[in-house]
């Protein structure tokens, strides 16, 4: 049985660690990272609530061998927040009362980062199967997916009010 | 328990590992779950991942998808379009951005959805062993344990447009096992059928080609009540099994409607 030195650059920053064989990148990043946020909730990939970004793709994190990802770029709901400021998605689900005991939300999160990335403008159903490997006990989902609605469309109009300032100094130059 | 991970960016040397005793690991999507469960026998992995084994090349009418390529590249690949409704019903975003379309053709039913497209479609898998490259038909792939092979890739021919049929009935929407999958090739002339390619996936322990329906449906029009006697025909060839998302009795009762639905859209 080999151990590993497992590099990952993880919420922007370079990060090594050891990796035996059955350490995958959930137990990883809760154990050896200090990053407890993605979930253990089944070890089979079917409750979702360890979903982080990997290469910019949400993937069910219990069931990657963390050998096997050496050098590649995870971001967890850690990095999200810049400083105390929560992202709009955050924001969106505090506002929404969209968490309820919390379990579920890192992963939900992550799911919907990676959905507004690849669609800033999703359709109820579009959202629906965007989190259709995020199991939640507490809500009924429909919270959630109206705080998703709701962060991509403040999203996309913090997006547009920037677009809009950059014309308005180009007119005037 | 994972005893080890091999991680090479060779195809020789997984062969090696493999003769050596090692299981081949694609996505981890079926074999995880099952080494997350401590219990499970000592078992060394060796990975595809920087194999260079993912990738879609088109010739003509010819597609070939390379065995590591996730089902969400599949998913988000215009050229697959066809297998667009099969690898969206499969599981969820996060797992699909993981399983390998070669892993695929291992799931055990009721797993293995794309399996059953790839037969219904007539695909084509590329393997590898220390003698050199050969191809064999999925069908034959999917028909009996075959763990010591490694398949690189799978190829078909795209289908003529609305020849291609793909039905999954399963308990929940999405992130769903099957309770019975309908994948068929049907072909018509002057309304009449040519040609039926038609795989079911939940309904046996593999994959099930349906040859009595296909008997049941070639040679005649595709009426209501020309695919409900293939339905009939069909019930022969199902040996399902009670799991957790259906019960044998409950597939076989339903096997005719989805058939139905799969063909006629209705």
């Amino acid at each position: 049985m080999s151990i590993k030195i497992v590099n990952l650059k993880v919420n922007g920053v370079d990060r090594a660690f050891m990796a035996k064989p059955e350490t995958t990148l959930l137990l990883a990043l809760r154990e050896q990272l200090g990053l407890t946020g993605a979930k253990r909730g089944c070890a089979q990939g079917a409750c979702g609530s360890c979903t982080v970004l990997l290469d910019g793709a949400p993937v069910v994190s219990c069931l990657v061998p963390a050998a096997t990802i050496d050098g590649a770029d995870i971001a967890t709901v850690e990095g999200l927040a810049d400083g105390q400021e929560l992202s709009d998605v955050q924001q969106a689900f505090l506002d929404g009362f969209a968490t309820q005991c919390g379990f579920c939300t890192p992963g939900m999160i992550m799911s919907a980062e990676a959905l507004l990335s690849r669609n800033p403008n999703p359709t109820t159903a579009e959202v629906n199967e965007a989190i259709s490997g995020n199991v939640c006990r507490c809500t009924g989902y429909e919270p959630i997916v109206s705080a998703i609605l709701d962060a991509a469309q403040r999203r996309r109009r913090s997006l547009g009010t920037r677009a809009d300032a950059t014309a308005g100094e180009e007119a005037t130059l | 328990m994972l005893t080890e991970v091999h991680v090479p960016e060779e195809v020789p040397a997984v062969l090696s590992l493999v003769a050596s005793g090692a299981r081949v690991i694609g996505g981890g999507t079926s074999l995880m779950p099952w080494l997350n469960d401590h219990a499970s026998p000592p078992t060394e992995l060796v990975s595809l991942r920087r194999t260079g084994l993912a990738g879609v090349h088109r010739a003509g009418s010819t597609v070939a998808i390379g065995a590591a390529t996730t089902l969400s590249q599949v998913e988000h690949d215009a050229r697959l379009e066809v297998l667009n409704p099969v690898v969206r019903s499969i599981a969820s975003v996060p797992v699909r951005n993981l399983a390998t379309v070669g892993g695929n053709l291992f799931a055990r039913q009721p797993y293995g959805d794309l399996a059953v497209a790839f037969v219904a479609l007539n695909a084509r898998a590329t393997l590898v062993d220390e003698n050199g490259t050969s191809e064999l038909p999925v069908e034959d792939i999917v028909a009996a344990d075959r763990r010591s092979v490694l398949v690189t890739a799978v190829a078909f021919e795209r289908p003529g447009p609305g020849t291609f049929k793909y039905v999954k009935a399963a308990r929940r929407r999405y992130n769903s096992a099957s309770v019975v999958t309908v994948a068929a090739t049907i072909t018509e002339s002057d309304g009449i059928v040519t040609g039926a390619r038609v795989a079911l996936g939940g309904v046996g322990a593999r994959v099930v080609r349906a040859h009595a329906v296909e008997d049941a449906l070639v040679g005649r029009q595709l009426t209501d009540s020309n695919v409900q006697a293939a339905g009939q025909a069909g019930l022969s060839e199902l040996s399902p099994a009670d799991d957790a998302y259906a019960s044998a009795w409950y597939r076989t009762r339903v096997f005719p409607v989805h058939l139905r639905r799969a063909l006629l859209g209705r």
